[in-house]
């Protein structure tokens, strides 16, 4: 009210203010379509690719609330647990129903793009619901309530006839592939990145740097953090439908405290706040296991060491986070970008959050 | 509200008047045993250039703490254009027109000088009422949302907003002398401009009143002099209504058209800078123990 009215500049960039909200979109459709009909790789490529996809998305969304709005959430797992069960179980609700007027393979996509946004949502709903009470405290209650929440879900989840108690939901649709896991970790990625660099963003940046101030100067943390944790908790649900319609069955064994844990090691890794630092962290952590079992089976240790990896893997990761904090407790990237650490010849975006 | 048992002192309550851009009236805070504020009366008007002096610990932050929402009054109540606005949250407060500063400076280190500022000026733009019902605050909530999706969809009325934000935040950064930070993180300025750059973040709050805790802490003679002129101009320019901390009192009488003198939390003496300046209890509290202390010199 008191400052002068002051003109606004007009946008200094070439491509239109319309069209600047879809452009990365007209560009990675076809794109990703390219990369879905040239990938004609073996059935094992397939499967870690989708994996890697689904752990990028995981880890950028929990960057969204551990990493831009520095509070510690431990259960990402169990929201991946909602949207996966949720998505398959409307799957396997809507398995003979098909759109008559599309083609049968595009109906199955469209019934599969329905029950990811059926998951999401119903992961998002947790979200609010875990969010609502705990966030509107400080300090580490949001840690306790997410690890309860994940196991609260699990438990539920083995108790329940409907999702196939212990043994699991199988016979699910397999209708993801690679190309549909990237769309979304695309999604993901752009959605984080606009986020941050958007007026919402700052004011999570500012909720991570001091909330105190952040309150006086009007932001209303408390909304703030539950919009972001609700946010989180979506692209986990979608995660986990993505997950759901590429393995063949899923079980709460999927969906433990020590997938959390991984995914939390993802985010810390990669640099608290830093999007593409999640992405190859998200990359490296999912190859990483891979590689030591062919390393392994290359060796001739085949069925003793190779088989092991996945029990040493834990270790492995305590291990390095350990040495992360203790040599770059920042992670990787910090809060920087891939492209603000590149090497100094290439060119570079002006510093600052946008 | 709660019966007050001490008589209450009343600030100069012209009932013609305009109401208060901000008001406390007979607030007082405890923190276990410890008197922190008791009693405290405080009336600011557009164009009011306030002191509240006393020597260290005597209750200065805690009533600003007080003013605006971050502690709860066991005792009084704060109004706002006489709205009370006591159990309201700090945002709530702050988008009512009350702006801050901290005595021990609070900014967002990691981000730039620019996007210090944006924060600010971007929350008042937000839908926000204070007392609302349930359907309206679903309303709200879904507006929140909703303008998640502008930012995501980058549609073009968020951009021409994010573009106004920016020119808003650069002018207010020119007017505090900042304008070649603009770029650096906050956690790199010296600590003269952090300072600074702490009233263009609250100024971007569009504030009615600004209430500055010890602005001038860390700063040499002259410099503590340009920023007090520097106020004085903020408050034209801005139309404000200003409360000024100040731990040294030689400062504020220089400015302030009335002073608050607060010792272990009570209120010793108010009035213009010549009357308090002799006033009996005034000289006693800062010729005390905490006067020797920061002045090094024996009485
Ligand atoms: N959150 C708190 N908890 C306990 N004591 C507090 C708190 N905040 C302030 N105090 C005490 O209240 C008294 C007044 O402090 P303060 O308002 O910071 O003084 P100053 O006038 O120097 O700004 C001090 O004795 C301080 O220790
Ligand atoms: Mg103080």
């Amino acid at each position: 009210m008191q400052s002068p009215a002051l003109p606004v500049p007009e946008a200094p960039s070439l491509v239109p203010p319309a069209l600047r909200g879809i452009l990365p979109l007209l560009i990675a459709i076809p794109t990703l379509a390219l990369f879905h009909w040239s990938l004609t790789g073996s059935d094992f490529a397939t499967y870690l690719l989708s994996v890697v996809g689904v752990n990028i998305i995981l880890a950028v969304s929990l960057n969204i609330v551990n990493g831009m709005t520095g509070q510690f959430s431990i259960g990402h797992a169990g929201f991946m647990a909602v949207g996966a069960y949720i998505a398959g179980y409307t799957s396997l609700q809507l398995k003979e129903v098909a759109l008559s007027f599309l083609p049968v393979s595009a109906s199955d996509q469209v019934l599969f793009m329905l029950a990811l946004l059926v998951g999401g949502v119903a992961a998002a709903l947790c979200g609010f619901l875990v969010g609502l009470p705990s966030l509107r405290l400080r300090g580490d209650y949001l840690a306790i309530v997410t690890l309860g929440f994940g196991e609260i879900i699990r438990v539920f989840v083995q108790n329940t006839d409907a999702f196939g108690r212990a043994l699991g939901l199988s016979g699910i649709p397999q209708y993801s592939s690679p190309g549909m896991v990237f769309f979304w970790v695309f999604l993901v990625v752009l959605a984080a990145r606009r986020l941050a660099g958007s007026s919402h963003g700052r004011s999570l940046w500012a909720i991570r740097e001091d909330e105190v101030a952040a309150e006086a100067m009007g932001v209303d943390t408390t909304g703030y953090k539950v919009r972001a944790f609700v946010f989180s908790s979506f692209f986990a649900g979608i995660a986990g439908g993505l997950f759901a319609h590429f393995v063949p069955i899923i079980n709460p064994g999927s969906f433990t405290f020590v997938r959390s844990m991984e995914i939390v090691v993802m985010v810390v890794l990669g640099g608290l706040g830093s999007t593409t630092g999640a992405v190859v962290a998200a990359i490296f952590l999912t190859l990483l296991p891979e590689g030591m079992r062919s390393l392994f089976g290359a060796l001739g240790t085949e069925g003793s060491l190779a088989q092991r990896v996945d029990q040493i893997r834990m270790p492995i990761y305590g291990l390095l986070l350990v040495v992360l904090m203790l040599s770059r407790p920042q992670g990787l990237f910090g809060t920087k970008e891939l492209w603000d650490v590149l090497p100094r010849w290439l060119p570079r975006k002006r510093r600052g959050l946008a | 509200m709660s019966a007050n048992a001490q008589p209450v002192t009343p600030v100069t309550l012209d009932t013609k008047a305009p109401p208060a851009l901000l008001r406390a009236d007979g607030v007082s805070i405890q923190f276990g045993g410890l008197k922190a504020l008791t009693d405290f009366h405080l009336s600011i008007q557009q164009g009011d250039l306030l002191g509240l002096i006393g020597p260290n610990g005597a209750g200065k932050s805690t009533a600003f703490n007080v003013l605006t929402g971050v502690y709860q009054p066991s005792q009084g109540q704060v109004l706002v254009r006489d709205t009370k606005v006591n159990g309201r949250k700090p945002h709530q407060i702050n988008l009512l027109g009350v702006a801050r500063t901290f005595q021990n400076i609070r900014l967002f280190r990691a981000l730039t000088a620019l996007d210090n500022v944006k924060v600010a000026c971007r929350a008042q733009t937000a839908l926000h009422q204070s007392r609302l019902g349930l359907g309206a605050k679903l309303v709200n909530a879904g507006h929140n949302y909703a303008d998640w999706w502008k930012a995501l969809l980058l549609t073009p009325s968020f951009q021409r907003e994010e573009r106004r934000l920016t020119a808003q935040a650069e002018h207010l950064l020119e007017v505090m002398g900042l304008s070649h930070r603009r770029d650096e993180e906050a956690r790199n300025l010296p600590y003269g401009e952090q300072r600074r750059l702490e009233i263009a973040r609250a100024l971007g709050s569009q504030p009615r009143v600004l209430l500055l805790d010890e602005p001038a802490a860390g700063m040499n003679t002259r410099e503590k002099a340009d920023l007090m002129v520097l106020i004085r101009k903020l408050r034209d320019d801005f139309k404000l209504g200003v409360l000024v901390i100040e731990h040294d009192m030689k400062l504020v009488m220089g400015i302030c058209e009335q002073i608050t003198v607060l010792d272990h939390g009570e209120t010793i003496a108010r009035g213009a800078p010549a009357e308090v300046r002799s006033d009996r209890k005034v000289i006693e509290a800062y010729l005390g123990d905490s006067y020797l202390e920061s002045h090094g010199g024996a009485a």
